[in-house]
């Protein structure tokens, strides 16, 4: 088959299911919400007005001002308590920027360590469900381990020790994630392997390799994508918290390391809300969109609404 | 008045790609003590006219069209709460792939004493030895009736579904391929089974198959359904003596014989109509090999044959 | 019966390996660290090298690997998870001065979560399509993807702060009140928040779950031969399809009950109530060592303990497993 033709087929299926995807509510706002994110952390140099990371940007305004558009309701705060969209924080930094530049931090580390931990979780759980045996037990008992060692506390001494850059953090959630997905994709391995089809590329003589990309990977990978949307919001919230507890790259800005910031300087003692809500709440959206987009897959190709013959 | 009749039923279901529709117009009909075989491909809409008549449809199925005429009522036009006390009391259901009919997590006594008590006013322990005879009269240990269903095999759990369904004395049973699952021999077994019971206890019974044998065994009439719509309807001999239908010709001359000559088996060429879109006119006129224009574009209505035979073809034949 | 008997041995066995297993990675992965924990403790004050040395043998980190590996084990056994470095107390009294606390916070909270959950979920499936569905469904998963920290930093900086209603910080007050339903009730006064926060990010969970598990169930075959046996609805629902459908909801929970222990982090760092969760944080702040350790196994031990009993739970709840094998 020529490329351009497998290239049609492929976009062909693609388009059929974007149709049957958008017909989903969840699908839908997921990926609405998803998408002003992502812009943001694209464009984050044009939207936002000043660079956070910038020492320049040090007291641009007054420590903990409130947004300028309070003035709307209370019309005789002087101008230079109030400063930009969101106000400023201990620093007198713009909050904004720092929004809009955060969003860059919680969507790179939520892609690369979900990656990290599906890829290698799917490969194991590939392996194990395939071969079965010995090499089955040895990677499922890892797995366990894995798994019985309680999460947060493991990551939180992973990243103290090997220190927090955003390289570490994307590494240690991604290792400590993968077993959970390594066990459901083993599980449905070990039911696509029953089926007659892979029976027949045996007997037709396929080797292993083939046989597990070419049959058994494609029936795999539908509860590999539901699993994926689901682990990149649960590594966005482990960035947020492990960055809330102090362990967050301290090179770069995240949401998490907002409320960190906040947490420490007493904003809540000052009732700094435009300093707590906003990263919180774009926290929240983010991983929204994806437990949505995460929902609206399994619903679409999880067969609940089996037709009896 | 026959038990059950059937007119005009069009049952579709709703999918993500538009409406499939599984039974598009359907006319039979069901004396009392009579054996009434509905025969055709998988996915031809056999269960879905099955379930239509109990208005059981899965999610997203729906009785669009037509009557149901069950002891002079229509069964369409009932209330939930009336149909709730027809079913099993008058009409039973026997599913295919008795696999997973019975629930795992409860003992077959107690699901067949549900069925009992919830329409007949008999105390526990009536229900119980009731169910233990029923389990008897299908062949199966009465002392079993405390036992969980994954402890029978897949013939054993087809008898409990047999006794189970019989429980509360109904007129109609539809059994759906309830051989299918089941390897030859416990076949012959749950078919002869089948067969004095019905004739003990004078039941009326429809038998859903793809199986012409079984049909040409048990049945007294046959319908012969493909795409959604009935194509042939006679008794059982006229039907394998003289098929008048090429799909009934072609499913009657799949079958090997073993009594009589050698010959090659014929099969339909072709593969079942998708039926979100299906064929215009005729709708077998993509496999038959006596097609011609007017089976493109005009859909064949239910002839009278004469002595009961009706044929949807515009052959003459 | 005997199938039941080799399920039980089966996990039994499959427990005691893993547990022995999570000892010993426990011990190696704190012995591999960096960082010499003798130093630190020593840098707050200047020592004669071999003061330090006397130090370095009392916590006998002068043996060799596999000899510091046996007295380990050997401690355990008699109850000894070491001395903390910083606390200055045998690691036991610290984590057990914390675990209560995070038990209470962490076992009132999964209940409410599980019942809540539970109610949702099957109210979800049971109206399936309808706005009751997405309405329990949308919330479910907007309340499982807020961040724990921030709503209970929103919750305290209105209730606790803004409004003064319900205290900002601690497990009780300082200095506790006198009587004991006083404190109890002071207690509580200081539990609500974080309990609530905690629940409302778990309900949602349970719920998914149940729903999940009772819509699959209700596709089965059994349920359709129940409801054309004339059975009201209800009925169909609770007898059939809630009785599989608690199985593995039931384990899910069973499992979710040896995590109690872990603690929850980030919520008693935000609410600064004293517990286990906050004392790794601290200790790894500290590099102390033993405590983590010790805190490490405490919960792992825990949770393979729940594990064990889920499995147990769940072969006698499924009849399958019960009372296995096939019949003639």
């Amino acid at each position: 088959m020529s490329l351009p033709r497998l290239m049609e087929d492929y976009m062909k299926s693609l388009r059929e299911f974007a149709n049957i995807f958008f017909k989903n509510k969840f699908g839908v706002v997921g990926v609405a919400i998803l998408s002003v994110f992502i812009f943001m952390a694209i464009f984050a140099p044009q939207i936002s007005p000043y660079n956070p990371m910038d020492v320049k940007s040090i007291g641009i305004g007054k420590p903990f001002s409130p947004p300028a558009w309070i003035k709307i309701f209370n019309k005789d705060i002087p101008d230079d308590s109030v400063f930009g969209i969101l106000g400023t924080d201990e620093l007198g930094r713009d909050i904004f920027s720092q929004i809009v530049y955060g969003s860059r931090i919680s969507l790179l580390v939520g892609f690369a360590a979900s990656f990290t931990a599906v890829f290698i979780g799917t490969i194991i759980g590939l392996v194990a469900g395939y071969y079965g045996g010995i090499i089955d037990e040895v990677l499922m008992r890892f797995a366990d381990i894995l798994l019985i060692i309680p999460g947060l506390p493991l990551m939180i001494v992973l990243a103290a020790i090997l220190g927090s850059s955003i390289r570490n953090i994307i590494l240690v959630i991604g290792i400590t994630s993968w077993p959970s997905i390594a066990r459901i994709i083993r599980s449905q391995v070990l039911t696509v392997k029953e089926m007659k089809f892979v029976e027949f590329a045996r007997a037709a003589g396929c080797g292993d390799n083939y046989i597990i990309f070419k049959h058994i990977l494609p029936n795999v990978m539908p509860l590999v994508y539901v699993n994926a949307a689901i682990n990149i919001a649960n590594a966005i919230l482990i960035e947020a918290g492990l960055s809330f507890l102090g362990l967050g790259d301290p090179n770069n800005i995240s949401w998490g390391m907002m409320l960190f910031f906040a947490e420490q300087y007493q904003a809540l003692l000052r009732l700094a809300w435009w300093y707590i809500f906003p990263p919180g709440i774009c926290i929240l959206l983010v991983v929204l969109s994806f437990i949505f987009i995460g929902h609206a897959l399994d619903e679409i190709l999880n067969p609940r609404l089996r037709l009896r013959r | 008045m026959p038990l059950l009749q059937v007119r005009n039923l069009k049952t579709y279901y709703q999918t993500a790609r538009g409406y499939v529709k599984a039974v598009d117009g359907v006319n039979f009909q069901i004396g009392e003590g009579e054996v009434f075989g509905l025969a055709g491909e998988s996915g031809c809409g056999k269960t879905t006219v099955a379930l239509s008549i109990i208005r059981l449809l899965p999610p997203g199925g729906r009785i669009i069209d037509g009557e149901i005429m069950f002891n002079d009522k229509n069964i369409l036009a009932m209330s939930e709460e009336d149909i709730r006390k027809i079913r099993w009391k008058k009409i039973a259901i026997v599913f295919q792939g008795a696999m997973n009919a019975l629930n795992p997590v409860m003992k077959v006594g107690d699901q067949i004493v549900e069925a009992i008590t919830t329409h007949e006013d008999v105390s526990k322990e009536e229900a119980w030895r009731r169910a233990e005879k029923l389990l008897e009269m299908v062949g199966i240990e009465p002392s079993r009736a405390k036992d969980y269903p994954h402890e029978f095999s897949g013939g054993m759990k087809q008898r409990v579904m047999i006794a189970m369904a019989l429980a509360c004395n109904p007129q109609l049973l539809i059994a759906d391929e309830p051989a299918t699952a089941l390897d030859v021999i416990v076949q012959a077994q749950i078919l002869k089974l089948m067969r004095d019971l019905q004739r003990k206890m004078n039941l009326s019974m429809m038998l859903i198959t793809h199986d012409l044998s079984i049909i040409a065994e048990t049945c007294n009439k046959v319908a012969i359904m493909y795409a959604g719509k009935i194509v042939e309807y006679a008794d059982t001999k006229r039907i394998f003596r003289e098929p008048q239908h090429p799909y009934t010709r072609g499913l009657i001359g799949a079958f090997p014989s073993i009594k009589g000559p050698r010959r090659k088996l014929i099969s339909i060429p072709g593969t079942p109509p998708d039926l979100l879109n299906p064929p215009s006119g005729c709708r077998f006129h993509p496999r038959c090999p006596y097609t011609n224009d007017k089976c493109k574009s005009m859909e064949p209505e239910l002839k009278d044959l004469g002595g009961g035979h009706y044929v949807a073809c515009h052959m003459p034949w | 019966m005997s199938e039941f008997k080799g399920y039980i041995v089966r996990r039994t066995v499959y427990a005691i390996i893993t547990l022995f297993l999570t000892i010993t990675i426990n011990f190696f992965i704190f012995r591999v660290m960096p960082g010499d924990p003798v130093s630190i403790m020593v840098s707050e004050r200047i020592l004669k090298p071999s003061v330090v040395e006397e130090v370095r043998a009392m916590f006998g980190l002068n043996l060799p690997l596999w000899q510091q590996y046996i007295l380990y084990i050997r401690n355990l056994l008699i109850g000894y998870f070491g001395y903390s470095f910083h606390w200055k107390e045998p690691v036991i009294n610290v984590i057990m001065e914390r675990m209560p606390n995070t038990i209470l916070l962490m076992g009132v909270s999964t209940i409410l979560s599980v019942i809540i959950g539970i109610i949702l979920g099957v109210l979800a499936a049971w109206k399936r399509g309808t706005k009751v569905d997405v309405t329990i469904l949308t919330s479910s998963l907007m309340f499982y993807s807020l961040p724990v920290f921030w709503i209970g930093m929103m919750l305290l900086m209105l209730f606790g702060y803004y409004l003064g209603i319900f205290p900002i910080a601690g497990t009780m007050s300082r200095p506790p009140p006198e009587g004991f339903f006083e404190r109890i009730l002071d207690l509580l006064h200081h539990m609500t928040l974080p309990t609530i926060t905690l629940t409302l990010i778990s309900y949602g969970e349970y719920t998914l779950l149940m729903r999940g598990t009772l819509l699959d169930v209700l596709t089965q075959d059994y349920i359709v031969t129940a409801r054309a046996k004339g059975l009201p609805e209800r009925r169909v629902l609770v007898k059939h399809a809630m009785r599989n459908a608690l199985l593995p909801t039931v384990t899910a929970v069973a499992i979710s009950l040896g995590f109690i222990v872990s603690g929850a982090t980030l919520t008693e760092t935000v609410f600064s109530w004293n517990g286990i969760g906050r004392l790794i944080y601290d200790a790894m702040m500290m590099r102390d060592y033993p405590v983590l350790q010790g805190a490490f196994l405490i919960i792992s031990i825990s949770v393979i303990l729940a594990n064990y009993v889920a499995d147990i739970v769940y072969g006698i709840l499924d009849p399958r497993i019960r009372y296995g094998g096939q019949g003639a």
